[in-house]
């Protein structure tokens, strides 16, 4: 509160008129203040500017990669329906792999706490997507493929 | 203090960036990441058993609250669903279409395949619109309040509507 009050000490030149009331009350609290003069430091991250350009942007793709995933698994849904087929199944299995595994990885990070908790549940997560992939592929390979089977689900 | 940082949010309030350094020099910047910082408040608060204050038991429910954890739920249920799907494609003898004529021979009526449509059909249409509304948010717009709710209703009546349009293709 002391450093916000002589913060606002320190602005007054640029306070709107309409905030005197304001003002009074806070030399008011400034006179309280005066008995302690101590500074209050705000433990803030910061950068310093040795640190600019040195920073991973890993967290950053990796953003960028969850929403380009997202917009082609839209994109391929109307492509399901209009040109069902190996040439969709392989990319829409891939695409459901990755948006899946990225999904579900955000959802553990939400709630699993503790290093070695964290450590666990990513591996069983990369497992869980690298098997779900290889059974869709598989599927596609040797079955009738994703898209002819939602249609033959459909057409029950 | 409560009115003290109300009153500087208004935009009556002229901070000048010379001023404004003063408090900054203040600052002193830490020297651990924001992630070791999570990890040493969940370690001491784990490690001394401390309760958790509630929060699901008694924060008031609201639409966009709703939907968030829908949209979560939507998303964690199919994920759980194309997965199991892999694995029993991989683990299960013979192939797709046998497998779906046994349902097809198992199946009590139309209302019931009827029924079964539109219950895989909404999750995937509702996370889909969700997920749309989300990509928007993404781009910086739609965060005002009276806007949230209104493209939120506007998932759920759409969702409705194709999840019933997808059961009767």
């Amino acid at each position: 509160m002391a450093a916000l009050v002589r913060f606002g000490s320190v602005c007054h030149r640029g306070v709107n008129p309409l905030r005197s009331v304001l003002h009074a009350r806070l030399l008011v609290g400034q006179q309280r203040d005066a008995e302690r003069p101590y500074l209050l430091t705000a433990k803030i991250h910061t950068s310093t500017p040795s640190y600019s350009g040195s920073g991973s942007k890993a967290a950053s793709l990796h953003w960028t990669g969850e929403r380009l995933v997202s917009i082609i698994l839209l994109g391929l849904g109307p492509l399901a329906y209009f040109c069902p087929g190996p040439l969709v199944d392989y990319p829409l299995a891939a695409t459901l792999a990755l948006h899946g595994h990225w999904g579900l990885g955000q959802v553990l990070t939400d709630y699993v706490h503790g290093d070695a908790k964290i450590k666990v549940a990513n591996t069983s997560l990369f497992i869980l997507s690298t098997v779900t992939f290889a059974g869709l592929c598989y599927f596609n390979y040797n079955d009738v493929g994703i898209c002819k089977a939602v249609a033959l689900l459909w057409n029950k | 203090m409560a009115l003290l940082l109300r009153s500087m949010a208004r935009p009556g309030f002229q901070v000048c960036r010379s001023q404004f350094g003063v408090l900054y020099r203040h600052a002193v910047p830490m020297g651990t990441t924001a992630k070791e910082e999570m990890n040493k408040f969940w370690d001491k608060n784990t490690r001394l058993n401390r309760p958790m204050s509630p929060h699901l038991t008694i924060y008031r429910w609201s639409i966009p609250m709703v939907m968030s954890i829908t949209f979560r739920g939507t998303g964690v249920g199919l994920s759980g669903g194309i997965s199991l799907f892999a694995v029993a494609a991989m683990v299960l003898p013979g192939n797709y279409p046998e497998y779906l004529d046994l349902i097809h021979s198992l199946s009590y009526g139309p209302q019931f395949l009827a029924f079964t449509k539109f219950a895989l059909a909404f999750p995937v249409s509702y996370h889909t619109l969700n997920g749309i509304r989300h990509l928007a948010w993404d781009t910086g717009k739609g965060f005002k309040i009276p806007e949230v709710y209104r493209s939120g209703y506007v998932v759920c009546a759409l969702s409705v509507l194709a999840s019933i349009g997808l059961a009767c293709l």
